[in-house]
């Protein structure tokens, strides 16, 4: 790193000295402790799994809670995250893939040091699905309704065996119980009894690697190496969040050694951030894509040359190259990397303002129109989304930029686009090809899905459903393909802009970390050297 | 005296009870529905209306403000929605720490501006003078954000004296001295500003009070330019002083948020901020209710001060009451 000249100036400070000799015992101490912190963008939300959202605290959740079977993170070379055993140990599958049967692993005990058999799995089923229940819980059977919906029934057939049963075949099932929104993790009854919901929300108990120490809101989460842990136990004794809500302090606190990995780094800073010696980790099978939902009530946007045009005008190079610096990739399909069915390089059509140009014209528009697109104001897409602004202006689309406060528009999001709006625009993502199918679908219309753009084709969702009866996943993964092929191939009815490579920046000391194809970590394989 | 505070603080009932309505009405009248959020993305129309009632959404405004008074009065400040704790477990101690920046910072800046402002004015138009003034006003224009990042970026990044981020050592146990080393970077970034605006009130009401007869009178008779300045310049000069230092401590105490937020300092203004973009009413509320107490407070004591120090003041106030 750079060293100012007027150091030895202030060196000779007497005051100074002693300052640098209690900052650098700080130094000291961070390197014995083998703890690692991690400077977050945002603070996380509540920690019970059943009722919690969003990436980041998916990651907190992921560290202490397992569920039956959990995605395997310790690969960076793998295409997308393959499950792996956890609460349970092994599980079977009969021929039309209808019914699970899970032997539940021995000696698995929760963080207050109970024990999970078949009868607690069930509970926790119960809590976010059995509305009888005694414990049953509204708000998790609300989150979890895109899992619990496939499921017929979940019985206890003996101490450490648990069989579910899907209404019908959906081979993607299984995982869908390790996506990022209401997660089937096993909880301890015995905390959530003594503790009510309300209480278990902020002090955690689960079987995970790390069990939960404590929280200062906006401050840090801190979490212990659970030394009882049925498998291996993590390397470092501490687990850290800490909300450093801008891009400039996470910067300075990972330069000042004060923290071991940021993410959100300014894209421009990254090349520095290597030349100093600091890790620049990326992966090129993040499991999201950034896309334009068109509104397919709207008259306009129901001209597919309309929706062609837009798709042809977007310079995605523009934005992956020259306003991610690299960290982003352009894309176009509809099934996002980090899965089974991504098709690397799918591109039906090019760059091409000019034949934009044109297609407009012949859909009527030889002078242009103007469109009015919802974007949210949270992290850095209006970056982005002012380029796509300049792009349609090139092809005389004046795009009205309206945006909107994050709440105010997920909740406008989530109702579906209004007649008179064009388009809205979201960032998501699973590691499986579901995914699409919960924004393509025609019964995933608001309010039974995200669908919000209204886009429906019968043919498309005949391949879906096929797709998720497919125990061979390559057949699986040409059905979707078609599918996407005909979502965006044939029809236009999203642009899609890029994807992402999540740089992740990591102090030298940190030894091990895996940047998975997935939006969250496995924190128990790090070392610090 | 006695009469003044009590009229003072009689006075203090109405503007809470205005500030109680602004807050209240301010929070609720924003777009955007926090149950979205609460119940997820998947959630139906039933679950969110039963959160509605759980947290009392559901009913007409006036009787939400109602029931929301009456529990502040009783010390209940709610719970907050985001985050299930009570809003005053987050609210108070962030504000504890905004004081203890705020508080410093003020001491600081009352300090710096105290005496470049008097040395300016014993020394009008002189070039020590427009030295003194150039310096306080380029310090005190330059943008908190900019001017923390540069005091990070030396003291922190290039020397390594001090920690850059947080109240105290994150993987430490705390304690007054790690407290104290976080603060200092904050503490001088936080009191540029007001150490500017110190320096120029002090100097404009010394320079004003200076100007008058009697100072000229005690000058013709031979006393030391000290003596004056001490003895009979600066009590008189201090109301309007007094004034602007405790605006500028009330400013302060409502949360520097670009300064918490460079220096990731925990105080109530990064609280409130995480609060609206969470749409958290209760905290929300919580938060900017406990801000303008304050302020309310601290211009209850500044007026309390400059009544001590003017009689005249003091003199008004009776005359206005009669």
């Amino acid at each position: 790193m750079k060293q100012f000249s007027l150091k030895r100036l202030l060196g000779a400070a007497a005051i100074a000295g002693s300052l640098a000799f209690a900052s650098g015992a700080a130094t000291e101490a961070k390197a014995e402790g083998g703890t690692f912190v991690w400077g977050i963008s945002s603070e996380m939300s509540i920690l019970d799994p059943h009722v919690a959202c969003g990436w980041l605290t998916t990651n907190a959740i992921h560290s202490i809670f397992e569920g039956l079977v959990m995605l395997d993170l310790s690969d960076p070379n793998a295409k997308n995250a393959s499950l792996k055993p956890a609460i349970a140990e092994s599980w079977t599958v009969n021929d039309d893939g209808t019914v699970y049967t899970f032997a539940i692993r021995e000696n698995v005990r929760f963080h207050d040091g109970t024990s999970v058999d078949a009868d607690v799995v069930k509970w926790n089923y119960d809590r976010f699905m059995d509305t009888g229940a005694e414990h049953a819980f509204d708000q998790a059977q609300a989150y979890l309704g895109y899992y619990t919906r496939w499921i017929k029934s979940v019985e206890v057939t003996g101490p450490m065996t648990v069989k579910i049963t899907l209404n019908e075949t959906n081979y993607e099932w299984l995982q869908m119980g390790v996506v990022a929104c209401g997660m089937p993790m096993i909880a301890s009854p015995t905390a959530i009894q003594a503790m009510g919901n309300e209480q278990f929300a902020l002090t955690p108990v689960g079987t995970g690697p790390f069990k939960f120490v404590e929280r200062e809101q906006n401050i840090k989460l801190v979490m212990d190496r659970n030394e009882d842990y049925w498998g291996e136990n993590a390397k470092i004794e501490r687990l850290i969040f800490q909300p450093l809500p801008d891009q400039a302090t996470r910067l300075n606190a990972i330069r000042a050694g004060e923290v071991s990995m940021i993410m959100e780094a300014p894209w421009e800073e990254l090349e520095n951030l290597k030349n100093e010696g600091f890790t620049v980790t990326t992966n090129e099978n993040i499991p999201s894509i950034w896309l334009l939902f068109f509104n397919h009530k709207n008259p306009i946007m129901q001209d597919v040359r309309v929706r062609k045009a837009i798709n042809m005008a977007i310079d995605r190079d523009a934005i992956a190259d020259g306003i991610l610096k690299g960290t982003g990739r352009p894309e176009m399909g509809m099934l996002s990397p980090g899965t089974y069915a991504y098709k690397p390089g799918y591109a039906p059509i090019k760059y091409d303002p000019e034949g934009a140009k044109a297609l407009l014209a012949e859909a009527g528009y030889p002078d242009g129109l103007e469109l009015d697109f919802d974007i949210y104001e949270y992290g850095y897409n209006e970056v982005w989304e002012k380029s796509i602004q300049r792009d349609l202006k090139k092809v005389g689309i004046n795009a009205k930029l309206n945006k909107i406060e994050w709440i105010t528009y997920m909740g406008k999001w989530l109702q579906g686009m209004p007649p008179e709006l064009q388009m809205n625009e979201i960032g998501w993502g699973w590691t499986i090809p579901f995914w699409t199918q919960v924004m393509t679908r025609c019964d995933y219309h608001p309010p039974n899905g995200f669908n919000v753009g209204w886009y429906c084709n019968p043919e498309v969702d005949k391949l879906f459903d096929e797709a998720v009866k497919q125990k061979d996943k390559a057949k699986a993964a040409a059905l979707y393909q078609q599918a996407n092929d005909i979502i965006i191939g044939q029809d236009f009815g999203y642009a899609v802009k890029f994807t992402y490579k999540n740089p992740l920046v990591l102090s030298p000391s940190v030894k091990h970390f895996v940047n998975p194809p997935a939006n969250w970590y496995d924190f128990s394989i790090i070392e610090l050297e | 005296m006695l009469r003044f505070i009590t009229g003072r603080l009689v006075l203090t009932i109405p503007v809470l009870f205005g500030v109680s309505i602004i807050v209240f009405l301010l929070a609720h009248l924003a777009p955007g529905d926090v149950t979205t959020i609460l119940a997820g993305p998947f959630a139906t129309e039933v679950v969110k209306e039963k959160l509605r009632i759980s947290f009392g959404l559901d009913q007409s405004l006036p009787v939400q403000y109602i029931k929301w008074l009456s529990h502040i009065l009783q010390g209940d400040f709610g719970t907050s929605i985001a985050n299930r704790r009570d809003v005053a477990d987050l609210v108070f101690p962030k504000f504890v720490n905004t004081a203890i920046l705020a508080l410093s910072s003020a001491a600081l800046a009352y300090i710096i501006g105290f005496f470049a402002g008097i040395f300016a004015a014993a020394r009008p138009y002189s070039f020590s003078d427009r030295i003194v003034m150039g310096v306080t006003l380029m310090l005190g224009n330059a943008p908190p954000y900019w001017l923390g990042l540069l005091i990070v970026l030396l003291v922190s990044l290039n020397w390594r004296l001090l920690p850059a981020t947080g109240m105290t050592n994150i993987m430490g146990d705390g304690g007054a001295w790690d407290v104290f080393l976080h603060l200092i970077q904050p503490m001088l970034t936080t009191a540029a500003a007001p150490a500017c605006i110190v320096a120029r009130i002090v100097r404009a009401s010394m320079l004003e009070v200076l100007s008058q007869n009697y100072v000229r009178v005690a000058r013709a008779k031979g006393m030391r330019r000290r003596t004056i300045l001490h003895r009979h310049a600066l009590r008189n000069a201090l109301p309007p002083i007094i004034t602007v230092c405790g605006l500028q401590l009330g400013y302060l105490l409502g949360g520097v948020l670009f300064v918490e937020v460079i220096f990731a300092w925990p105080g109530i203004g990064n609280q409130l901020w995480q609060a609206i973009q969470a749409r958290d009413i209760p905290t929300i509320q919580g938060a900017t209710l406990v801000i303008a107490l304050a302020f309310v407070v601290v211009n209850l004591a500044v007026d309390v001060i400059n009544a001590y120090l003017d009689p005249k003041i003091r003199a008004s106030e009776k005359a206005g009451a009669t």
